[in-house]
């Protein structure tokens, strides 16, 4: 009889490990992986059939909850979509605002990797710190927009209203704090040799590949290709800010990623002190109709953004009536949550899963929607 | 530039495709489901345009037509490509592209279970999001989730479809609609 | 005669006051209510004051915690899940999506009401609910306990024909094992 040596391993749903609620299918030998499946659907809402049931501007309350921990890419990117469709000018200074807004969430997001990535090797202490620090930067969005995680600030047309008294002050002290922060992090992080060890050499993307296989973000930017779409494509104000994208970290590995990251940190901050101190003065929306009866012409529109997981394209589709046709988003995760992942793993340990899981910025609800 | 990237393209496929300058970075064009494989393949081998953004469908139930999305973006020239194909909706069949990006493959599992849409040659599970789906694909326009909900979820009292709340506190308390907020109501 | 309401046996109130003060969160963030999980545990709001704590397994657990919308897929893990939690157990149904479907109530996709099919203890209201409000759900449930009154798992096996209806209505391939303990 012919002795079969693999074992099928079902990750997931319900595992601490797994970023979110998905489930991957593992063929292990030893505890090596030789084959691995991705399974979703535990988070499909159905988004887009919901949207087509409302109008332009309910949407929006639907439309930010696709992608958790970073929402508000999703509302800007609808809200331009929108806009291209329309023909809609949109102010400096909320182009200004946008900006500062989604950096902001950028920064939260990135802390809230900086707390995944090495808790998926064990060391709870850096999410213990970082976590932490991610309620100062949601204290301010509470302050701007009234909701810790879900904001719907950002219209078409401008955002929905201007920034408080003294809020640029605020926001700069806590860009001082995390900039102060982000060495403790690295002495706590990048120093650590347990880390180190972990991260290299584990889940290599092939860089001649990555174009091709559909890579965007940190994972591209890791195998040392300058892509952005920050500055492929810039949107709001983002060529009229200076900022670095980069690419010297060429080895496609975990800890390429991780460095990447640290990277855009500390560019996130900057590019939030420059729109500070260059943000003009005026208003900050143009005025929409009435929602129930705002009509946006027929057309479509693809718009993306820069998420802090990669590129993310929006494809909005109007028939002319007060309720969009079809909004369909292509997060990071949906490439890098399947055909990537999958590829992956091939040959990984399978104590490393959740750890390139994090790295890879697997998302699962902007995966099913 | 998008002007020249569509005359190279016309040139090449004549009177299989026809496209304009959507806006800036953006060129669509529109061809059919024979000729999708061969523009795909050719922009990008040939002109560079490797980078498969998106790829989405629309649901044109009153041409009777599904409307497949495909965008591709160049890195040199940063231009996106729609290109877009129509395909019945009767009999809606279309051409597998996994072979050249292969993350084309979970577009087309998605909109194969959403649309009901058969890619020829797609090799994957059948089931990917929805599991025990026993009614039409769901994203279809004609497919009503309102109704279906309400048929196969509980709902809490007091819980209706998209009400007018000053309606709504009128028809309870009986009180009159201001003057003013009267232009906002539907 | 452990939880006999009307006769509680000191035994009881110690039992009690034990299961209060140490609570096992099943770590399952079944929707998107998992991403304030993480500020509730650490450092500024810290929850694990209160002993609540996360359990990696169902059967080392002793609360699940369903954040957020419950997918028709989902709902049958969360069952599996929950039907291998030791009794005493319990359920907190976290956001506006498990007590009426919230914003997701036309979704073909997700159930509307929670209690239809699982015992649920305490509702946080709230899309999302603050790190406080998650908090305030446990010291409900905590006092609850402590009153003996956090019955949920009684009622689901008292109640069992009508949880296991509701169940299979949305659930057409039944492939679970008998719950029968």
């Amino acid at each position: 009889m012919k002795q079969d040596r693999s074992t099928t391993l079902y990750l997931g749903p319900q595992h601490p490990g797994i970023t979110g609620n998905m489930m991957i299918k593992l063929q292990l030998e030893g505890d090596t992986i030789v084959k691995a499946t991705t399974h979703v659907g535990y988070l499909h809402r159905g988004f887009e059939k919901l949207i087509e049931r409302r109008n332009w501007l309910q949407s929006f309350t639907i439309l930010c909850r696709m992608c958790v921990p970073e929402p508000d890419p999703n509302e800007e990117n609808y809200a331009r979509a929108v806009e291209q469709i329309e023909g809609r000018e949109v102010p400096e200074r909320a182009k200004y605002i946008r900006v500062l807004v989604l950096e902001l969430a950028r920064l939260a997001s990135l802390l809230l990797w900086y707390a995944g990535q090495p808790g998926s090797a064990g060391l709870y202490t850096m999410g213990q710190w970082s976590v932490g620090d991610r309620n100062y930067i949601l204290d301010l969005f509470e302050e701007l927009t009234g909701g810790r995680i879900y904001h719907m600030y950002i219209w078409p047309g401008g955002v929905r209203r201007d920034l408080p008294e003294g809020f640029g002050d605020r926001v700069l002290k806590v860009m001082d704090y995390l900039e102060k922060r982000w060495k403790d992090y690295d002495r706590l992080m990048f120093d650590n040799a347990i880390f180190q060890k972990r991260a290299k050499g584990v889940g290599i993307i092939n860089p001649k590949k990555a174009r091709e296989w559909g890579v965007v973000g940190p994972p591209l930017r890791g195998c040392g290709i300058k892509s952005d779409v920050r500055i492929d494509e810039p949107y709001e104000v983002y060529d009229k800010l200076d900022f670095q994208v980069p690419d010297m970290y060429k080895d496609g590995d975990v800890w390429s990623r991780a460095l990447v990251r640290r990277f855009e940190f500390l560019q996130s901050i900057s590019i939030v002190r420059q729109v500070i101190e260059k943000m003009p003065q005026g208003p900050v929306f143009n005025k929409i109709p009435n929602p129930h009866k705002w009509v946006v012409p027929k057309g479509d529109a693809l718009v993306k953004t820069e998420t802090v997981r990669g590129e993310s394209a929006f494809y909005v589709v109007s028939d002319g009536s007060n309720k969009p046709r079809r909004v369909h988003l292509k997060g990071p995760a949906y490439i890098h949550g399947f055909t990537l992942l999958e590829d992956v793993l091939v040959g990984a340990n399978l104590a490393d899963v959740s750890f390139i899981m994090n790295s890879l910025g697997t998302c699962p609800p902007e995966m099913e929607r | 530039m998008e002007q020249e990237l569509l005359d190279l393209l016309v040139e090449h496929f004549q009177d299989r495709i026809a496209g304009s300058v959507k806006s800036d970075k953006r060129v669509e064009i529109f061809t059919s489901t024979s000729a999708i494989e061969d523009v795909l393949m050719y922009a990008k081998n040939v002109l560079g345009y490797i980078h498969l953004v998106h790829f989405s469908c629309v649901d044109w139930i009153e041409e009777n037509e599904f409307e497949l999305m495909y965008a591709i973006f160049s890195p040199k020239s940063k231009i996106t490509i729609m290109s877009k194909v129509r395909v019945d909706r009767e009999n809606p069949v279309a051409p597998n592209i996994d072979y050249i990006w292969r993350h084309a493959n979970t577009f087309e599992r998605e909109i194969r279970e959403m649309f009901g849409i058969e890619f020829t040659g797609l090799i994957a599970e059948k089931e990917m999001i929805l599991e025990d789906w026993i009614e039409m694909p769901p994203m279809r326009r004609d497919f009503d989730t309102a109704e279906y909900a309400k048929k196969t979820f509980f709902d809490r009292p007091g819980r209706e479809d998209a009400q007018d709340v000053r309606e709504t506190i009128i028809k309870r308390t009986g009180e009159e609609l201001p003057e003013f907020s009267k232009k906002y109501s539907r | 005669m452990v939880n006999d309401k009307e006769s509680r046996k000191i035994v009881d109130i110690i039992q009690d006051f034990a299961r209060k003060s140490s609570l096992f969160v099943l770590a399952y963030g079944t929707g998107c209510g998992a991403i304030e999980i993480p500020p509730t545990m650490t450092s500024r709001y810290d929850a694990e004051r209160f002993g609540i704590r996360g359990a990696a397994t169902p059967r080392q657990a002793d609360v699940l915690l369903i954040t957020g919308y419950l997918a028709t897929k989902s709902l049958k893990r969360v069952i599996r899940a929950y039907e291998q939690m030791q009794n005493p157990k319990y359920i907190i149904g976290f956001g506006s999506c498990t007590i009426n479907g919230g914003m997701y109530w036309d979704s073909y996709n997700t159930i509307n009401r929670l209690d239809m099919y699982m015992p649920v203890d305490v509702y946080i209201n709230g899309c999302m609910p603050r790190p406080e409000a998650v908090i305030a759900g446990f010291a409900k449930l905590q006092k609850l306990i402590q009153a003996g009154k956090a019955d949920g798992w009684e009622r689901y096996q008292n109640n069992l024909e009508f949880y296991r209806k509701n169940q299979k209505k949305i659930i057409h391939n039944w492939v679970m094992p008998d719950y029968n303990w």
